[in-house]
């Protein structure tokens, strides 16, 4: 193992495209338990759907037209699920909430094993991202520093929309105070049916770019959906630096601690995730105080 | 606090009878099913106590009972104890674990709870998963099972151990409800209702809370030690999320909160799912709809729901005595 400079940047890079993967997964959950205090446990669902339109989608018109359809397919079938389940559920304790979309998870994990089938698919890097690129002296794959860059564009524009926009002022006074927004005359309701959409459209978008990565599987989103929590949990839930700061922390974690201890790495993650719950069991930066 | 009605005992009588039936009736086949069904029972049993009378929903129950399973066997097979000892070190070791995981999360609450239980619970998976003390992800076998001779019982026979199950399940039972009855089966409902309530009363309230979770884990224990013997052979899937969220499933199924309703649903949950896997491999996707259905319909599950109409109907009757005070013990969300 050697310790030189361009060692730790490789690892920080992994790092970081670990960290933006989860950053697009945290984020739709974060502010949609924010804003309506509903648990998805189906959000990893969605992802794993999202990269299973990307391959399908690829499979005919070539990785870009997966890329920008399948978030899209992911928000229709995140709307569907609104409709008919969500909206319903609403009101419920986190127990029903849990509950129902745990049932989801068992659905959508047979249904996409009947619409694709069991067998892993692939799908190809784009001919732009193939190959690797110098950076900072190392070389690193093109196509991670894709999803790096993608997950800083994605937070960028989050963070204008959030900050700088009156949609993104209605989201923010929305998360603070349900009630209160909608007494001033926030349309509380449609602006969660718009943020669901959004959040399910990343899902989706993460699928997408995470299929070249991994191999596409009924159970990726299984896989997913605990670190994805533990993002949320430990960055508090509904705030947008919530879940920075929890991606950034989980990616660090990991891939830190897969290099410097490999035999407690797969532990230290859960350790760190019970020590913030005893510490501040809202998580580090909860969007209520 | 839990009470028992006509209709809790006519259903218990019709369990132990159906149970005592097939035991004694069934095939190899059939007493399979039959023992899967009983351990399934006491796991869903202790998670009921947490979950409907604590209000602490637990995703790490299923890694307690493969603490359990993983505990019994490491004791038999590598540290050479009979499996007597080794039961009860497994018992002891899930429940101080599921002590020190109540006392860690008493404080947080609702989607909260259910994180750090998960986390837990995953942090168990994860280790076993890399343990090479464990098997690793090849897991362990050679397991024997308890050496009753003594008293004339082989339990290598399936008939054998599936009654030895089911004594157990009694007694994990009746220790289930005097748990429930006791002092501190009485605070815990009161924490669940009110938590500031009973500290202005002077509770310790993450004691309480953390007492009862060790007594349910040591029930998980037992599961998880049963298990071990029942099968031969564990592997760290035992522990992994999904199951606790089955045992989750289980308990809604039947009926939270009610003790009798999650008995209802280890046997309504298993036989589905045989019943299920044989016409599909996508039975997965019936449970799931299953659930969401027994969720949004809002009735308290399949026994709940029988017990709703009960009520209403003994309500009908005049003799509304019993009938109020169960529909006071009918927890809706947790």
């Amino acid at each position: 193992m050697s310790h030189d400079l361009g060692f730790w940047i490789l690892q920080a890079l992994n790092a970081l495209q670990l960290s933006m993967l989860l950053f697009l997964l945290s984020i739709g959950l974060t502010v949609i338990f924010g804003l309506m205090h509903f648990v998805n446990l189906a959000h990893g669902s969605l992802y794993a759907l999202g990269a299973y339109f990307a391959a399908s989608f690829a499979a005919v018109g070539g990785y870009w037209l997966g890329f920008f359809l399948a978030p899209v397919a992911v928000a229709g079938v995140g709307m569907l699920l609104y409709s008919g389940l969500i909206k319903r559920m609403r009101k419920s304790g986190p127990m029903a909430q849990v509950l129902v979309t745990f049932g989801l998870i068992f659905a959508l994990l047979d249904l996409t094993r009947i619409f694709w089938g069991d067998l892993a698919l692939g799908i190809a890097v784009p001919d732009v991202f193939q190959g690797r690129t110098a950076f900072l002296g190392v070389e690193y794959p093109t196509y991670r520093l894709f999803i790096i860059a993608l997950g800083m564009a994605v937070l960028a524009t989050l963070e204008f929309v959030l900050r700088r926009t009156q949609i993104g002022a209605m989201i923010r006074a929305g998360v603070d105070n349900d009630v209160m927004a909608a007494c001033l005359g926030i349309n509380v309701e449609r602006l969660f049916f718009i943020v669901f959409c959004v959040g399910c459209a990343l899902a989706g978008l993460a699928g997408a770019v995470a299929a070249p990565l991994l191999s596409v599987t009924p159970d990726m989103g299984l896989q997913i959906l605990i670190p994805t929590l533990i993002v949320i949990v430990i960055g508090g839930l509904g705030s947008l630096k919530g879940a920075i700061a929890g991606s950034l922390i989980y990616g660090c974690v990991q891939t830190f601690g897969a290099v410097l201890a490999p035999q407690l790495a797969s532990v230290l993650i859960y350790a760190l995730l019970a020590a913030v719950l005893v510490i501040k069991p809202v998580g580090l930066f909860p969007a209520k105080g | 606090m839990f009470s028992h009605n006509t209709l809790r005992y006519l259903v218990l009588l019709m369990l132990s009878g159906g149970a005592l039936f097939q035991a004694f009736a069934a095939e190899y086949f059939g007493l399979e099913i039959l023992t899967e069904i009983l351990i399934l029972a006491m796991l869903v049993l202790a998670l009921d106590i947490v979950a409907g009378f604590g209000g602490m929903v637990s995703l790490c129950h299923g890694a307690l009972m493969g603490v359990g399973a993983y505990a019994f066997a490491l004791f038999s097979t590598q540290f050479g104890a009979t499996p007597l000892m080794a039961m009860g070190a497994a018992i002891a070791i899930t429940g101080v674990a599921a002590w020190v995981i109540g006392a860690v999360c008493s404080r947080s609450h609702g989607i909260y709870f259910i994180m750090a239980t998960l986390a837990f619970g995953q942090m168990a998976y994860s280790y076993i998963f890399e343990a090479p003390l464990f098997g690793g992800d090849d897991g362990l076998g050679g397991i024997s099972r308890l050496d009753l001779s003594l008293i004339g019982v082989d339990l290598d026979d399936s008939r054998s151990f599936a009654l030895f199950c089911l004594a157990l399940l009694a007694g994990v039972y009746l220790m289930s409800v005097l748990i429930l009855r006791s002092g501190l089966g009485r605070s815990l409902t009161g924490v669940m209702h009110n938590e500031q309530r009973m500290r202005a009363l002077g509770l310790t309230v993450w004691r309480v809370k953390a007492d009862v979770f060790g007594l349910s884990g040591m029930i998980a224990g037992l599961a998880g030690a049963l298990t071990a013997q029942h099968i031969m052979y564990i592997s760290p899937g035992l522990l992994g999320w999904t199951v606790s969220g089955e045992a989750l499933v289980v308990v809604i199924l039947g009926g939270l909160g009610t003790l009798v309703g999650p008995l209802v649903g280890a046997v309504a949950f298993v036989l589905l799912k045989h019943e299920l896997s044989a016409v599909t491999t996508y039975w997965h996707l019936v449970v799931g709809v299953v659930l969401i259905a027994v969720v949004m319909s809002r009735a308290n599950g399949i026994y709940g729901f029988i017990e709703g109409r009960w009520i209403v109907w003994q309500k009908g009757r005049g003799t509304n005595q019993t009938a109020s005070h169960a529909a006071r013990e009918a927890v809706s969300d947790a």
